[in-house]
């Protein structure tokens, strides 16, 4: 562009006959080289200005700031190390765990394995043995040495239907109770497991991996309670049939004893 | 040669004879060339002010160096203590896995511990109670409606009116009914147990894919259903203390009927043997 301006304004200069066309092209020319000409540069601060004004945010306002974050991280840190988990009273936690274990674990057991057998006959002291000893296979042992103990059903000849029904069922709901509290004793031994296996663990768990054995816990004493209920359901069967049982016999009494008055009456009236 | 030469001679000659024959020409010419010739570019280790400039990065790439730099090597180091305190104390991976291994076999032996719950226990011979022994074990609340038909052909139903005072058929119904229902929560408790197992089995299960951060959350749910089977425990021992309160009440009642009927008896051989 200024080079195309600059041979006009030459040829036009070199080509101008008067004196009144060199003005007109001299005012022409200086008309638009003000027009093309590039304007200056207007610096707004001075350089230095400029870089001090930088060094100032930098050493003040950045500076500060980075000071702030780097308190409040330490803080963050010691809070965390001194407060929240401090290694000390973590390590202190798993040791009382670990003597708790040592202190207790055997002496519970040694407590809960003693022998309570109180039976003297021998079949009396086979049916103590077999409900007593947590296995689930050996059912039948169960029935036949209830049996030996506690009768069998009394034959159709020597008992009512009545008389037979109620013992039967008293039999089946006294031996299905037994049944299920060796169920139930297997599981309580397997549940011990479970505690222990939990207790270990506490004594070297870590903050972050307690929660999972809270948890597991938790659900262990779900567990626990559920077969709580179960032997509760039992218990509810064999009282509810005692408490029938009994009734049934009210029932009988209570029509026995109408006939019974009814007969004695009659046989007064007739003397 | 000569030739080229001197023309060349002659036209500077002819050039210069015009330039001073329109000297104004010339100077309005040179004068807008200087107005609009470019500016020269000022070299960098030459012109002051590019050392000023110099001097001036020089410092702020030291500030920021200082300042910046230092300060975020600082942070840097704390987030690095941080971290590591929080890897290696807060949440070691390898106690984690340890924890999540132990509740995988907790639930092995919670397996075995529902397996034990699942043997048969029935032990009835005859074909009435074995009817109601079945439903009473079925661990199934839909069963509930056919208690009181297996109980009342093993214990008997209510005597009728000309059979027994009103009194005593009180006692006898009452008695029944606390008895039927126990039977029907026995059932009832045993359902909800089984169902409890297995939630247990299924929180577990979630334990071992949870996060640190998200086992308390599992746990809230374990804890929710630890006094949900509470609630049910508290429910179930209920119903045994009405049956005994019952009992005791249906002893007491013979007691005083017996009473009664012993007085009024008495009462009328007296008046018969008056009367002979």
């Amino acid at each position: 562009m200024t080079i195309a301006f600059f041979l006009l304004f030459s040829w036009l200069m070199v080509t101008t006959k008067t004196r009144r066309q060199v003005v007109a092209v001299t005012l022409a020319g200086t008309v638009g080289a003000t027009l093309i000409a590039p304007p200056p540069a207007m610096a707004q601060l001075s350089l230095t200005g400029a870089i001090q004004a930088v060094l100032d945010i930098v050493n003040g306002t950045i500076q500060s700031a980075l000071n702030s974050i780097n308190a409040v991280r330490n803080a963050i840190r010691a809070f965390y190390q001194t407060l929240v988990w401090p290694v000390n009273l973590i390590n202190q936690a798993r040791a009382q765990v670990t003597q708790m274990i040592g202190q207790y674990r055997q002496r519970m057991r040694d407590i809960f394995e003693s022998d309570v057998g109180s039976a003297t006959l021998a079949a009396t002291g086979q049916l103590e043995a077999v409900m007593r000893n947590g296995q689930t296979s050996d059912f039948n042992a169960v029935t036949a040495y209830f049996r030996n103990a506690f009768g069998p059903i009394p034959a159709e000849t020597a008992a009512s239907p009545e008389d037979r029904a109620m013992t039967d069922m008293d039999d089946a709901l006294a031996m299905g109770s037994l049944k299920t509290l060796k169920a139930s004793d297997a599981a309580v031994d397997l549940t011990l497991d479970a505690a222990d296996q939990l207790e270990d663990a506490a004594s070297e768990a870590a903050p972050g991996s307690a929660p999972f054995l809270t948890a597991a816990a938790v659900v262990a004493s779900i567990q626990s309670q559920a077969l709580t209920q179960k032997m509760l359901a039992a218990e509810l069967r064999q009282e509810a049939a005692r408490v029938a049982h009994e009734n049934a016999k009210r029932k009988r009494g209570a029509t026995n004893t109408s006939r019974l008055g009814d007969q004695i009456l009659k046989l007064l009236r007739r003397d | 040669m000569k030739k080229a030469y001197g023309k060349s001679i002659d036209g500077v000659k002819r050039g210069v004879r015009w330039a001073w024959q329109h000297k104004i020409r010339v100077a309005v010419l040179a004068l807008v060339l200087a107005l609009i010739a470019p500016r020269p570019v000022q070299t960098q280790f030459i012109d002051p002010c590019c050392a000023i400039m110099g001097a001036g990065l020089s410092s702020i790439s030291s500030a920021l160096n200082d300042v910046i730099g230092g300060g975020l090597s600082g942070i840097l180091s704390i987030e690095q203590d941080i971290f590591d305190f929080e890897r290696d104390i807060v949440w070691p991976q390898d106690l984690i896995d340890e924890a999540k291994g132990l509740v995988g076999s907790l639930q092995g032996i919670y397996a075995q511990i529902e397996s034990l719950t699942r043997v048969p226990v029935n032990s009835a011979t005859l074909a009435n109670t074995q009817q109601l022994e079945q439903n009473l074990l079925s661990r199934d609340s839909a069963q509930i409606g056919q208690t009181s038909a297996y109980y009342a052909a093993v214990y008997g139903s209510v005597p009728s009116p000309t059979s027994a005072p009103a009194e005593v058929r009180n006692v006898i119904d009452m008695t029944d009914a606390v008895a039927q229902a126990a039977m029907k929560r026995a059932i009832e408790i045993d359902h909800l147990a089984t169902l409890e197992l297995e939630a247990a089995d299924r929180i577990n299960r979630s334990i071992q894919r949870a996060a640190p951060g998200s086992a308390p959350i599992i746990e809230a749910q374990a804890a929710a259903w630890l006094i949900r089977a509470n609630a049910y425990t508290q429910a179930a021992t209920a119903d045994l203390m009405r049956v005994r309160a019952i009992d005791l009440a249906g002893a007491a009642a013979e007691v005083k009927s017996g009473a009664t009927y012993n007085s009024a008896l008495g009462q009328q051989l007296i008046d018969l043997l008056k009367r002979q």
